[in-house]
């Protein structure tokens, strides 16, 4: 198993505002899949994506990728984990904003010892006449290309995008979707996705349903059809 | 209905506690400090101008060669002016090195100042100056021997007409540790030996003049009588005298300086908080938008936004000025009595002190915030909502060579990004070293100096003769001193020693030829003269002029003074061909009776400017240090703490990404320290050209010279300062970074 996430329980608040987030999430994700997380707003599934980014502590269980548990980890280890593994794409992209865009993924490109070309990337991406601008320049569609840019620069094992099209409209939206499928084709990274978008989870290999902080359904998509084609 | 947004006020101030808690301190620091200083400044300053009326002081005083007859007297007198005989004695202690200028009693002019013990009683007592006292340690009931009499000490004094105890008033500055000044009873006076006494007369004039220039007038005027009736000595007008007038000058020119202080202070404080605010309204721009959207006014939010600094302002300024008047009124009070003999002083309420600590600052500060604010504030709710607050549209951005490696690249932007506050940071540290430097210039410009004069000594003893005396001693070498006065336009006359050497010296080795004179480095510093100038000199008591052409330079750099053949001086000034009134001497010379010396000077004699420039000024550059230190420290701490939270979510973001805190601090910590190093490195040298600008016109208002020295060590001191203060500044930082949280990130902010 390339992720095993096991017996996750989270929190937040103490006594009369005390809520349980995560209730115990058990979760196993294979290399190369696309794994879609999906459920209504305060579900815990943001909270279980920073768990597995290493950004947010559980209170008990594990996360473990390639038989290395996330939870022994101090504090260097953990950055040294997002360093190597992880790739993360945020709702509001998170750019430095003053940084332009060939900046901001050379940012990624930085952390990595083998990182892609930057140039090609950017014009994969469709940002290469643009890599002079900074964020604030350019519409929401292309700067979420940019985070995917910087996220996917350095090659990661897993991708982590929290809503990456929350913030998007319809056609941008797929847009997206269908860069990040692309670019798991293309590098076979791990992608697990949040979203509340119910029609997202057609383009997953496996589909993890969360309500109330636990997991009411987990089950690999049979009928996973392209990005492109997705509708809603 | 109170305004609901009042109650965000604590919980801002609570939030920022940190930033208002090292503001709130500065503003202390500097409002107490300067109140305080203003407080003493003006208390003393009373005082000293209440003293001319109620201690009498003359309006000048001359000296004959010998005692003038009551019916000459009587004759200056009918020119409109009083005299009274204010002779004194002057004899070396024996205890320590000294020299003691004894006075009789004065009843009607120039009256003492008892400020403790008793007015002496006995023909064996005296009442002796505050500070010599202090500097020698002496107490009442202590004895002390000058001129071969024993005295004790009946009560400490100020004399009115020695507030600052120069001993001459052509000497730089004033020296309350090798001389003193005393009083006896009148037959106390008498029974002191009369080798060294001086006819000294002091007048009032019937008609005071009304300023400076109707002074010098009626002084001329007074001269030209004076002369006609006897050998003058020596004749000093009130406004030429540096023991009255001097402490008055030096105590108006601090106060200048200290409130020229205070306003940069304040004025770097006002854009430092309106750099804060700045950054207040970017985190708070989407609740503005809203509170705007649902009708608030700009008016209403630039209140809002004002109360919090402007009430910091408020409390610092209350307890600055209750420091003020309790604390540091007392420090800066001991600092001027460390300094001058002044008399008793009571502190007075200083209306002028408030308007300048207080009223002037808070304008400053409320106008630079309204400016500030509601600049900020113009834009369209819509715009803050969005967070679009640049207001040139769109920021686009600069290119930068893509062969510079990324982190450098990234470090180069938050440089340009956070430009507005690395230039304050810039004019900060400027300020900052500026002061440090002040704090260090003075020991090693002072030690330079008093070096200079050791190394050029012209010899170990000179021996100013009151009329010409043999001697069998084989160093001793004849010549002739004399003093004429500068001519110069525009600056204050002062005296200018006139050496007539012998051709064959072997003390001085003239270059020039002999119709020609060679002139001190030191005047050639002041002056700006070169050889082949021609120079007007005057007589220093009476209006006749001599013109020398200079023909070279003699190595004397703290002296104003010329130096020529001794057959010319002779023949310039008119005495016999074989004339001289003075000895150089390696060796002290034993066989000239004692009452045939009028002076003798000694190394020592040369450098009581500096020893007396270091007693005056050393507190002050502790005071001077630790406040650069802190202003350093304070504006480098809140400008890039704001750079911090102005990029806490790049920072988070950084931190999500993997990057360590080393790397995260090699971005936003390295850019400032990038900063602060160039503005250390660049504003040296700057300080340094302002500092020497600033010194020379200060010193060129003194007499003599003493030459602006700045040496390489300096620059590494106030740089080693700079550094280390700034080490402590981001350690403090590093730890902010640190604490940033990577949830900072996950914030919806766009």
């Amino acid at each position: 198993m390339f992720l095993e996430i096991s017996g996750i329980k989270k929190h937040f608040g103490e006594d009369e505002s005390r809520v349980e987030v995560l209730k115990g999430v058990d979760i196993s994700i294979e290399k190369g899949e696309i794994c879609v997380l999906l459920g209504p707003s305060g579900s815990g599934k943001s909270t279980l994506l920073n768990i597995i980014g290493g950004i947010d502590n559980a209170d008990s269980g594990y996360i473990s990728i390639n038989g290395e548990k996330t939870g022994d980890m101090n504090e260097k280890a953990l950055t040294l984990y997002r360093r190597k593994h992880l790739g993360y794409i945020f709702q509001m992209y998170n750019l430095i904003p003053n940084l332009n865009i060939k900046e901001n993924v050379e940012v990624g490109a930085y952390l990595s010892d083998n990182p892609l070309d930057v140039d090609e990337l950017l014009k994969t991406l469709g940002l290469y006449e643009h890599r002079h601008k900074l964020p604030n320049q350019l519409s929401g569609g292309q700067q979420q290309r940019t985070a995917i840019g910087r996220a996917i620069v350095k090659n990661p094992d897993i991708l982590l995008c929290d809503e990456p099209t929350g913030a998007l409209d319809y056609n941008t939206s797929k847009e997206i979707l269908k860069l990040i499928e692309d670019v798991n084709k293309k590098y076979g990274n791990t992608v697990i996705m949040v979203t509340h978008n119910d029609a997202i989870k057609n383009m997953a290999d496996r589909v993890v349903k969360l309500r109330d902080g636990m997991v009411r359904k987990n089950y690999l998509n049979e009928t996973k059809i392209p990005a492109a084609e997705l509708d809603w | 209905m109170k305004n609901p947004l009042n109650k965000r006020l604590p919980r801002e101030l609570k939030s920022e506690f940190g930033k208002y808690l090292v503001i709130f301190l500065f503003y202390v620091i500097a409002i107490s400090m300067v109140s305080g200083f203003l407080v003493a400044d003006n208390s003393l300053i009373k005082a000293y101008d209440e003293s001319f009326e109620k201690y009498n002081i003359e309006d000048g005083n001359f000296e004959y060669y010998e005692k003038a007859e009551n019916a000459v007297l009587e004759e200056i007198e009918k020119e409109g002016v009083t005299l009274y005989e204010n002779f004194y004695k002057e004899e070396e202690t024996e205890d320590f090195e000294s020299t003691l200028r004894i006075f009789g009693e004065r009843k009607e002019v120039d009256r003492v100042c008892l400020m403790d013990g008793e007015m002496p009683a006995a023909d064996d007592e005296i009442a002796i100056d505050r500070l010599y006292a202090l500097n020698h340690k002496l107490e009442i009931g202590d004895s002390i021997t000058a001129g071969e009499y024993t005295m004790k000490i009946s009560g400490i004094v100020a004399l009115s007409d020695y507030s600052a105890l120069f001993q001459n008033s052509s000497d730089l500055m004033f020296d309350n540790d090798k001389f003193g000044v005393g009083v006896m009873t009148d037959a106390g006076f008498e029974a002191v030996r009369d080798n060294h006494i001086h006819y000294s007369y002091s007048w009032v004039y019937d008609n005071k003049p009304e300023d400076d220039i109707e002074a010098k007038e009626m002084s001329e005027d007074l001269m030209s009588v004076l002369s006609q009736y006897g050998v003058l000595t020596n004749f000093l007008p009130e406004y030429c005298n540096q023991a009255i007038v001097f402490t008055g000058e030096d105590m108006g020119g601090d106060k200048a300086m200290i409130s020229a202080f205070l306003y940069i202070v304040v004025i770097i404080l006002a854009f430092v908080f309106s750099i804060t605010v700045g950054n207040t309204i970017l985190k708070e721009a989407t609740v503005i938008g809203t509170l705007r959207a649902s009708g608030y006014s700009r008016g209403e939010l630039v209140r809002h936004y004002m109360i919090v600094p402007m009430l910091v302002l408020l409390v610092a300024a209350v307890i600055g000025n209750v420091l003020g008047y309790t604390v540091f009124e007392k420090v800066f009070s001991n600092t001027y009595y460390g300094s001058y003999s002044l008399p008793t002083y009571e502190v007075l309420i200083n209306a002028e002190a408030f308007v300048l600590t207080t009223v002037i600052p808070m304008i400053i500060m409320f106008v630079i915030l309204i400016i500030t604010l509601t600049s900020k504030l113009r834009l369209s709710p819509l715009r803050f909502i969005r967070r679009d607050l640049s207001k040139r549209g769109k920021k686009k951005a600069f290119r930068l060579n893509t062969k510079i490696k990324i982190m450098t690249r990234f470090r180069l932007r938050v440089i340009f990004q956070n430009i507005s506050n690395y230039v304050t940071v810039f004019v900060g540290v400027f300020f900052a070293n500026f002061i440090l430097m002040f704090g260090f210039v003075f020991p090693p410009m002072l030690d330079k100096f008093e070096d200079d004069i050791t190394s050029n000594v012209l010899a170990e003893y000179q021996y100013v003769l009151k009329a010409p005396a043999e001697t069998s001693s084989d160093n001793a070498e004849r010549f002739v001193l004399g003093s004429l006065s500068t001519t110069y336009e525009n600056r204050k006359s002062e005296t200018v020693s006139v050496y007539g050497i012998s051709s064959d010296s072997k003390y001085v080795e003239l270059t020039a030829d002999k119709n020609k004179i060679d002139i001190s480095t030191a005047y050639r510093d002041k002056y700006g003269v070169d050889i082949g100038d021609t120079i007007t000199l005057k007589e220093s008591y009476g209006d006749k002029e001599y013109e020398f052409t200079v023909g070279g330079y003699y190595d004397y750099p703290a002296t104003i003074a010329v130096f020529m053949d001794k057959e010319f001086f002779n023949e310039t000034f008119e005495y016999e061909a074989d004339y001289f009134n003075a000895y150089f001497s390696d060796e002290e010379i034993t066989d000239i009776d004692d009452m045939y010396i009028a002076t003798k000077i000694t190394e020592d004699d040369l450098t009581k400017t500096s020893r007396q420039l270091m007693r005056s000024m050393g507190s002050m550059m502790y005071l001077f240090t630790f406040f650069g230190v802190i202003m350093f420290m304070l504006i480098i701490f809140l400008l890039a703490k704001i750079i911090i939270e102005k990029n806490s979510q790049s920072i988070s973001m950084t931190k999500i990404l993997g990057y360590n805190h080393k790397e995260i601090n090699s971005l936003y910590i390295h850019s400032t320290t990038i900063v602060t190093l160039l503005s250390i490195i660049l504003t040296l040298p700057l300080c340094n050209a302002i500092l020497k600008y600033v010194c020379i016109a200060v010193f060129s208002d003194y007499s003599g010279w003493l030459a602006y020295y700045m040496p390489p060590s300096t620059y590494l001191k106030v740089a080693i300062m700079g550094v280390v203060s700034y080490a402590a500044v981001a350690f403090l930082l590093m730890k902010k970074v640190r604490k940033i949280p990577m949830s900072d990130a996950l914030k919806n902010v766009e």
